[in-house]
């Protein structure tokens, strides 16, 4: 494999080219409705990504926000671009060893899914040339750019695309190497490196979505694939593994096809609606049901080759399913997957039957209420197979929760860009640059060397914290008088562990507040660590406050004459067992204890309690036995 | 390939915009684009490269850079219309509309190597950027000239209501004015009282973001100004723009009350002290029953103007001999007083001079909203026996368009106030009401 990455980093300074702050938010102000037009030569020659979108004809809503101002809504030129951003994208160029461009200037890339209220996205490139470290071998980073991040689609139905204007305009950082990664873990790996370096700078946002990867794949006779937008950097040895297979996939289907002689399809859609019409339950009928209809289109010499749903793996039928679904069909039927889905065996006969074809041939369904989408699905579906007998599409993808990823649309053209003409240019000067170089901020391995003497930290541990991207909060919560071992259980252990917690919405990010807030009450006896857990999930998963998150969870403080309470009260129900056992009843007695405490008291000091009470109690019998 | 060569600057600056080169730096980096314009702001030693990437970089080039032409571009290259688009002569049954062209930006096309912007010049341009235009029938482009909104003089809008006359006389059902939006009150109001009787809409529209941007408002506001044009029962002159800062609702204005009241937002226009005459949303069109109907009488464009008057906005510390300096040359001057219509007593004296020296002195409001009234205050009151024409609700650039209008129809000061005060185009509200905010 080949591989390149374009790490997409947010940056904690106000919005690129406007004064707004870079924060998302929940209160929705109002909306605004739009339409985006390329026009017609401009598209012709610049983009075929960008024609694809604009013949979708979507109208596009926006929820402006509290921290969006005219600028967001293109309804105020842009502002000269926001200095103290390009003073982190040029010290992240400087720590990659990168070489500046003289004069900056800010291109318009032509974007019309409606992500940009303007159509396009602002884009510098701002220094070429560098390299990072990673396990002993140099990795070239061709450039640094500096844009500005799109609207936050909200939702997507029939025709119309919801976006909300919080994310449109914070900064992003983008380091692309080049394409030079040669192993799935190599990916993650320098992914991780680049990501602990833009860290450094301690101007970054955190938190799920701020950084984004892009991942160029393409291997040994395939084509450049692009994984847009991947934010789980865990995953990125998986999705690389399962593009390999995808892409091996679709060469194994090409080699077959031009070794069956067969040719690409030529034949259109063909309406089969009257060989279904006793179908049994499933999409066909359902459709045919309300009216509507469905098409068949041959895939000639594609019999076999398109795959089982059952079986593991890619399948090329999930290609070109994915084609049809951009014109919003739920999905295709094909001859490899039939009988099923209320389609029998002599449907199946008689499609074939209709659609002459011969044994290797395969074919595909389309059921909708709506002939013309049909159609253009079915189009769709066509237009894939042809591709099949060039082995791999040029794309861009979507990645998907498992690893796998899906088509989103065309790979974009390398022109679709034009000068912001509304942004003056940045000229550098040595001496800006020679300030900036002068106070670059610590490296990473540098912080890591540095807080394991520090805090006298295992090597392992104070690696963990700067592959985490935890140092500097690990830091500042340690300079807040937590002790470093506690900071560490909580940064390294309770927080990840809470992204296996199932939830509906992303998690917010844990602030340094709410850490330190935790920390203090934990070191205050108010809960033990089995409380820990508990409290950062109803705070950062269900969104409550603290008091609410530790009601929720039983960890009201506990107040000492409570927890003796509690002791007396199961010291009385056993009765039988302290007085047959004696002193050796306070182990299992601990047990019950600790249920009722529920970590709202430590547990040595819940010993402790039960100890002296058991002992007075013993004693009141006329002396431990 | 080319030869090195030993001075880059000099070659540089020979090159065309469109040659591909090489530049080799002193770090020993080669850098490999397309030679194309350097913006206004860039220093003076830059040149700009467009990479195969797309991005444009600049490069200080000094004398230890070395350049190498790979191909020298024979002329500056542009983009060309990419294939000829078909636009079917008018037939004599189809009503077709006219489509003045100014120069401002809502009928441009963009130059995607430099970002510039170029007017359009004829259908086939125009249809370029605007595919469905002529999809409800013909569109005609006339180019009546071609200069930013703000450039434009009022012997400009002698040119427009001359096309106008010419385009109803032809046979056109609808005029469009393709019009910077700067200055397109003034033109608007101007030609209110220039073009009377037209047999169908007279309709202004501009764009406040230019067709450079995919969300031009231009891309739905020109079409729904050519609907309005095609298909609108309306004789009079107005401006459509959008209604709101969404891209499906459209307000028709008066072009004598209306006004630019935001320096960027796409629902800048605003009609003052009335509601606007209607709106259009999708293919309907909503209008008012102030909007005035074809009348019926033939039309009658008369571009006799006057340009020897001035607008001034009086502000505290004006002296009178600065603003008798200013109108030594006038025939005319608007004020665009304070409040209901007042200036520093001190004026007083010097305004009674100048009138009776001939000057005509018209009274507007500055607050662009709400009428004039002298009788409330004693300034006013001696203002207007010193013989100020008080203008009511009147814009101050309406009163300075129609200033120019009626000194073009009349020499006598008696009759020149006495068409100021007349009720021309319907500029005149008179009856304003509570609705609609100040
Ligand atoms: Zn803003």
């Amino acid at each position: 494999m080949k591989a390149g990455l374009e790490v997409h980093q947010q940056l904690a300074t106000r919005k690129l080219f406007c004064p707004c702050p870079s924060e998302l938010s929940e209160e929705v102000e109002g909306t605004v409705r739009r339409r985006l037009r390329a026009t017609g030569g401009e598209l012709r020659a610049l983009d075929p990504a960008a024609a694809f979108e604009s013949a979708l004809g979507q109208s596009f809503v926006y929820e402006v926000v509290p921290t969006s101002c005219l600028v967001e809504l293109d309804e105020e030129p842009p502002h000269a671009i926001n200095a103290e951003a390009l003073d982190v994208a040029l010290t992240v160029a400087l720590l990659l060893h990168a070489t500046p461009i003289d004069e900056i200037l800010v291109m318009r890339k032509l974007v019309v899914d409606g992500s940009n209220t303007s159509g396009f996205q602002r884009t510098a490139l701002v220094a070429v040339n560098g390299w990072v470290e990673v396990g002993g071998h140099r990795v070239a980073i061709d450039t640094i750019c500096l844009e500005e991040d799109a609207a936050r689609k909200v939702s997507e139905t029939g025709g119309e695309v919801r976006y909300r204007l919080d994310r449109l305009g914070i900064p992003l950082v983008e380091v692309a190497t080049g394409p030079d990664l040669t192993s799935p873990e190599q990916v993650r790996e320098v992914a991780q490196a680049i990501g602990a370096l833009l860290r450094s700078t301690q101007r970054v946002r955190r938190g799920i979505g701020t950084i984004r990867e892009d991942l160029n794949l393409s291997i040994e006779g395939g084509t450049r694939v692009e994984l847009k937008g991947v934010q789980e950097l865990r995953l990125l040895p998986k999705y690389s593994r399962e593009e390999i297979a995808r892409q091996e996939m679709l060469l194994r289907a090409k080699e077959e096809l031009h070794r069956r002689g067969a040719k690409p399809p030529s034949g259109g859609p063909v309406d089969v609606s009257d060989l279904l019409r006793d179908a049994g339950p499933g999409p066909v009928a359902s459709s045919l049901k309300k009216g509507g209809v469905v098409l068949a289109a041959p895939l000639p010499g594609f019999h076999g080759l398109l795959g089982r749903s059952a079986e593991p793996g890619p399948r090329l039928g999930r290609e070109l399913a994915d084609y049809a679904r951009s014109v919003g069909v739920r999905g295709i039927l094909h001859s490899d997957e039939l009988p099923s889905e209320g389609v029998e065996a002599s449907h199946v006969e008689a499609i074939r039957h209709r659609l002459s074809l011969a044994p290797q041939d395969a074919f595909a369904l389309v059921a909708s209420t709506d002939a013309a989408q049909a159609l253009g699905a079915l189009q769709r579906v066509i237009g894939r197979a042809a591709l099949a007998w060039a082995g791999v599409p040029p794309e861009t993808r979507d990645p998907l929760p498992d690893g796998t990823s899906r088509y989103s649309r065309p790979l974009p053209g390398r022109d679709r860009m034009y000068p912001e003409t509304d942004v003056p240019p940045v000229t550098l000067s040595v001496d800006h640059l020679t300030a900036l170089g002068r106070r670059l901020p610590e490296r990473p391995e540098e912080t890591r060397e540095r807080i394991r003497g520090q805090y006298a930290l295992s090597n392992e541990v104070a690696g963990v914290l700067l592959r985490e991207g935890e140092a500097d909060r690990f830091e500042a919560l340690v300079r807040k008088g937590h002790a470093p071992a506690l900071v560490v259980r909580l940064l390294t252990h309770d927080l990840p562990a809470l992204a296996a917690v199932p939830r509906a919405e992303p998690m917010s990010e844990a602030s340094e507040t709410v850490l330190d807030t935790i920390l203090t009450a934990w070191e205050k006896g108010q809960f033990a660590k089995e409380g820990v857990q508990p409290m950062l999930e109803g705070v950062l998963v269900h969104g409550r406050s603290l008091v609410e998150a530790a009601s929720s969870a039983g960890l009201a403080p506990m107040s000492r004459p409570e927890l003796e309470a509690i002791v007396e009260g199961v010291l009385d129900r056993n009765d039988a067992l302290w007085r047959a056992r004696g002193k050796a009843a306070q182990s299992p007695l601990m047990g019950d204890v600790m249920r009722e405490v529920r970590g709202r008291r430590d547990g040595k000091e819940v010993a402790e309690v039960l100890e002296k009470a058991l002992v007075r109690r013993l004693e009141g019998l006329g002396g431990a036995r | 390939m080319g030869e090195p060569t030993v001075d880059p600057r000099r070659k540089l600056a020979k090159l065309p915009t469109g040659s591909e080169v090489e530049i080799t730096r002193p770090d020993g980096r080669t850098w490999h684009g397309i030679l194309v314009p350097a913006t206004e702001f860039s220093a003076e030693n830059v040149v700009v490269l467009k990479l195969a990437t797309g991005y444009n970089v600049g490069l200080a080039i000094t004398e230890r850079d070395v350049l190498t032409v790979i191909e020298r571009a024979r002329r500056p290259r542009t983009s060309k219309p990419s294939g000829p688009v078909a636009i079917s002569p008018p037939p004599p049954a189809t009503p077709w509309v006219a489509l003045l062209t100014t120069g401002g930006t809502i009928a441009s096309r963009v130059d995607y190597q430099t970002g510039g912007v170029k007017p359009v010049r004829d259908e086939r341009e125009i249809l370029e950027s605007f595919p469905a235009l002529d999809a409800e029938g013909p569109v005609r482009v006339v180019p009546v000239f071609e200069r930013f909104s703000e450039d434009i003089v009022p012997s400009d809008w002698v040119a427009l209501a001359e096309k106008i006359g010419e385009s109803f006389r032809q046979g056109a059902r609808g005029v469009v004015i393709a019009h910077g939006t700067d200055t397109m009150g003034y033109t608007a109001a101007a030609l209110s009282f220039m073009v009377r009787d037209p047999p169908g809409p007279v309709v202004l529209v501009g764009a406040q973001r230019s067709p450079d941007r995919p969300s031009s408002d231009g891309f739905t506001n020109l079409p729904a100004a050519i609907h309005l044009a095609r298909t609108g029962d309306l004789g009079e002159v107005v401006v459509v723009m959008h209604d709101g800062v969404s891209d499906d609702r459209f307000t028709i204005h008066r072009g004598s009350r209306v006004r630019k009241m935001h320096s960027s937002r796409r629902d800048a226009f605003e009609s003052r002290n009335a509601p606007p005459l209607g709106h259009i949303e999708g293919k309907r069109i909503q209008l008012g029953s102030e909007a005035r109907r074809p009348s019926g009488s033939p039309i009658r464009v008369d571009t006799r103007l006057d340009a020897r008057a001035a607008l001034v906005t009086y502000y505290p510390g004006l002296s009178p001999i600065r603003l008798r300096r200013f109108v030594r040359a006038d025939r005319g001057l608007v004020l665009a007083g304070t409040g209901l219509g007042h200036v520093s007593r001190l004026h007083i004296r010097a305004l009674r001079r100048l009138i009776t020296n001939g000057l005509i002195v018209a009274m507007t409001t500055q607050c662009l909203g709400g009428g004039t009234d002298p009788f409330v205050y004693s300034t006013g009151r001696e203002l207007v026996r010193e013989g100020v024409v008080y203008l009511d609700d009147l814009l101050p650039e309406t009163a300075y368009a129609k200033m120019l209008w009626a000194l073009g129809q009349a020499d006598d000061p008696a009759r020149v106030r006495a068409l100021l005060l007349e009720d021309i185009a319907g500029e005149f509200v008179h009856r304003r009401r509570l609705e609609g905010g100040p």
